[in-house]
């Protein structure tokens, strides 16, 4: 039986995927465990693997569509299966020969895209048009127990509910009688999929090679210039703009801010450096930064702490947030890595974890786990000379710091004017829940932090 | 020794053997003694047992009901025939709020061992008030067993258990059943009140009835069998106290349940047993459990309408069709 490959949900809330490039093609052999796609949330951008061994036989999802979760993107041929296997619920035979015209021939089986229902979903996915997610209590039970992932397949039963012969099917063990009436059966023919799915306008690239051929309007077309064009969201610039606007809106933000003499941590960090010359670590300014933070959050825990609407629940453990910003051939946005228990972690792990995440980030992109539970999100623009700059609080976080560069500035020293290094950092602030002396005070302890680093160490 | 005998004459054997050994048992009803009774189930009695222990009463269904109750509350073990069921409800003060309470209201002082029997169900163009099916109803009274035998053999064994059980029982029987034949023994023998028994084994879906409609589901299982839906009939043979535990256990095979009961939907006998399947087979369900009823309307008369409102093998096809998802 061919296997339909449906877009997977990634998340809790995730109602719909986009493919943002496909790793496969039409002809393709794959394997369980290889990475077909890229599938972008809304919340981030995921690999989508293959839990299955197969030829792909067709991927009906373009790239840069947005489908719901449960929609078939890709349908693989077994060993020995042969194109028309895969050909769908036969909507009509073609006509005979005299009528094979070569759209006739084009609608030929093997290039037959799979059947999708006018919403652009398969008529039956295992969810729901709210995205809710159908399957039978023995079906669920049965997946658990042959370590199947019922989220997929897609279910025979109504509504396309997941039931006991789809997951009998999936082990391999599916009596073949009992789904013998076919679960569309009745409901119109599919239209393929091409009719249905508009593609996204292709991205629009400076047209230097367009020749400067004067327009009837007389205009001149620029090589090299810019052209208007929209682009359509994608479901993380979505989300970036629906989290923060409900921030900047719904929490009375305020801000403090401080200049540190980073001397002692930059001094600290060549030293340090110095001596894991070889060992393949690198502190870099950050990480001193994310375990100050951290230690400062300890000793100030009213910061640690998020509004909870008729409550401010203070939070046990110290997780630091770091905002990574991602490269634009994957879409561009950021995400925030969640750096666990910072309080409680050496620098090297602190550094380890930061380098892996954020190479994850821009790579395969995080899973939601690492994402999720931050109690303070750290936002360095100093890397590109940034003096100082304002940050909006990533909810439900109630403080957010925004950490300059690390510049030479002449400064005064024991009476003395002399050249040192000082970094500018803004701290933003929930007023509902931390007040302005809290703030100053926070910022205090990060700066006996920053300008005493051995602290950090310990 | 077995032989073929009629429903009706299972019944008699349980009262006549018992009452053989048992001198504190009699029968009482309308027209149980010089007219054999209304559906000659008692043919003989009054013969061999006597006027004292077969006895005719006017209709007055409070009042030789509460009589027996009586009785029984001093030591005698009364057999209360109503002709019909449906005509229990003029006596149900006695047998709702006496006979299932006294043994509790008289602290454990007085037992009522009591068998009321009688006809339920759509007896056959018998109109509407005269059609009743009192499970449901009945089924909701603490105190209170419920037997109802589908065929001559249970008749028997469920009758004479009922007659030794020490509290009232209902022993619900059909009309449409007395003249169905099959093998009875001879000798004495009961049935345990409480206990279902498998009458088809199946593996895709558990058919649960009690009474008439478990032969519905036996012909609906045949049909089905030539789809390839391979049915496990069981017949609950008790309504009250219920077989939970044979249910689950079929239910846990087949993961999904159809109950055909020939009550109203509302509160009734399926609506409880779909609701004890689902406490404890939830996690075993591939469908919610489907249910048979008769039509929530007062029987019919006419003879094609009846036939329509009651279950039947063709709605509980479809409903076995729908649970499998073969619908």
């Amino acid at each position: 039986m061919p296997i339909d490959i449906t877009m997977p949900r990634l998340s809790d809330t995730m109602e719909k995927g986009t493919i943002i490039k496909w790793h496969v093609a039409e002809g393709d052999e794959v394997s369980s465990g290889d990475v077909l796609a890229d599938v972008e949330t809304d919340k981030a951008t995921m690999e989508m693997q293959s839990f299955d061994d197969g030829t792909v036989h067709s991927l009906p999802v373009g790239e840069g569509q947005p489908v719901e979760v449960g929609t078939v993107v890709a349908v693989l041929l077994e060993e020995d299966e042969s194109p028309e296997d895969a050909t769908p619920s036969k909507p009509a035979e073609p006509a005979p020969a005299d009528a094979a015209t070569p759209a006739a021939k084009a609608a030929s089986p093997g290039t037959t895209p799979e059947p999708v229902s006018a919403d652009g979903s398969p008529s039956s996915s295992a969810r729901s048009s709210t995205g809710q997610f159908r399957i039978s209590p023995v079906a669920r039970r049965l997946a658990d127990d042959h370590g199947i992932d019922p989220t997929s397949l897609v279910g025979s039963g109504p509504s396309g509910r997941i039931v006991k012969r789809d997951i009998l099917a999936a082990i391999g063990t599916g009596e073949e009688t009992r789904s013998a009436v076919p679960p569309s059966a009745g409901t119109a023919p599919p239209a393929p999929a091409a009719q249905q799915i508009s593609q996204p306008p292709a991205p629009v690239v400076p047209a230097v090679s367009v020749s400067a051929t004067p327009v009837s309007s007389g205009q001149i077309t620029i090589p090299g210039a810019l052209q208007s064009h929209r682009e359509p969201l994608t479901g993380m610039r979505q989300t970036i703009a629906q989290r923060l606007v409900e921030s900047k809106q719904s929490i009375p933000h305020y801000q403090v801010s401080m200049t540190l003499d980073v001397d002692p941590l930059l001094s600290l960090r060549k030293s340090l450096n110095s001596q894991l010359a070889g060992t393949g670590s690198k502190i870099s300014v950050n990480d001193l930064i994310v375990r100050a933070c951290g230690l400062a959050m300890y000793a100030n825990p009213l910061m640690n702490a998020s509004w909870a609407g008729d409550a401010i629940e203070y939070h046990g453990d110290v997780n630091i947030g770091v905002a990574i910003s991602l490269p634009q051939e994957k879409g561009g946005g950021l995400v925030v890595a969640t750096i666990r228990n910072v309080d409680r972690k050496s620098i090297r792990i602190i550094s380890a974890e930061t380098r892996a995440l954020s190479e994850k980030a821009r790579s395969r992109g995080l899973t939601i786990d690492e994402m999720s539970e931050s109690t303070f999100t750290i936002s360095n623009l100093g890397m590109y000379g940034i003096t100082d700059f304002t940050a909006i609080i990533n909810p439900p976080n109630s403080a957010i710091l925004a950490v300059g560069a690390a510049l030479e500035k002449p400064v005064v020293r024991n009476g003395e004017l002399t050249v040192g290094r000082e970094m500018t950092v803004t701290l933003s602030n929930d007023h509902r829940v931390v007040d302005g002396a809290t703030a100053a005070q926070y910022l205090v302890s990060l700066r006996e932090f920053i300008e005493n680093p051995a602290q950090i160490l310990v | 020794m077995s032989r073929t005998i009629e429903f009706r004459d299972a019944l008699r054997e349980a009262m006549s053997g018992e009452m053989r050994d048992d001198a504190r048992i009699f029968l009482i009803g309308e027209e149980v003694a010089e007219y054999d009774g209304a559906y000659k189930v008692s043919r003989g009695m009054l013969e061999e047992f006597g006027p004292r222990r077969i006895i005719d009463t006017p209709i007055s269904e409070t009042g030789f009901a509460g009589l027996g109750i009586g009785a029984a509350m001093m030591g005698l073990r009364p057999i209360v025939e109503f002709m019909s069921w449906s005509f229990s409800l003029v006596a149900a003060d006695q047998i709702l709020n006496n006979a299932p309470k006294m043994l509790y209201m008289s602290g454990g002082q007085l037992r009522v061992p009591i068998v009321f029997r009688g006809n339920d169900g759509a007896g056959g163009q018998l109109g509407s008030t005269h059609s009743w099916c009192v499970e449901s109803l009945y089924a909701n009274v603490p105190g209170l067993k419920i037997v109802i035998p589908s065929d001559p053999y249970d008749a028997k064994g469920l009758l004479t258990a009922a007659i030794r059980d020490p509290d009232p029982v209902f022993c619900l029987e059909s009309e449409r059943m007395l003249s169905m034949t099959g093998g009875v023994p001879e000798e004495a023998y009961s049935i345990p009140i409480g206990q279902a028994v498998v009458r088809r084994e199946g593996t895709d879906c558990t058919v649960v009835s009690f009474g008439r409609p478990v032969h519905f589901c036996m012909e609906a299982a045949e049909e089905l069998a030539k789809e390839g839906i391979d049915c496990e009939v069981i017949d609950g043979r008790s309504i009250k106290p219920l077989d939970i535990d044979t249910i689950t256990a079929s239910v846990r095979k087949t993961n999904c349940c159809v109950v055909v009961d020939q009550s109203w939907s509302f509160a009734s006998i399926g609506s409880e047993v779909a609701a004890q399947v689902h406490r404890y087979c939830f996690d075993d369900l591939d469908n919610h459990v489907h249910r048979v009823h008769s039509d929530d309307v007062p029987a019919p008369y006419a003879h094609d309408l009846e036939a329509e409102m009651l279950p039947n093998a063709r709605k509980i096809c479809e409903a076995v069709r729908s649970a499998t998802y073969n619908a």
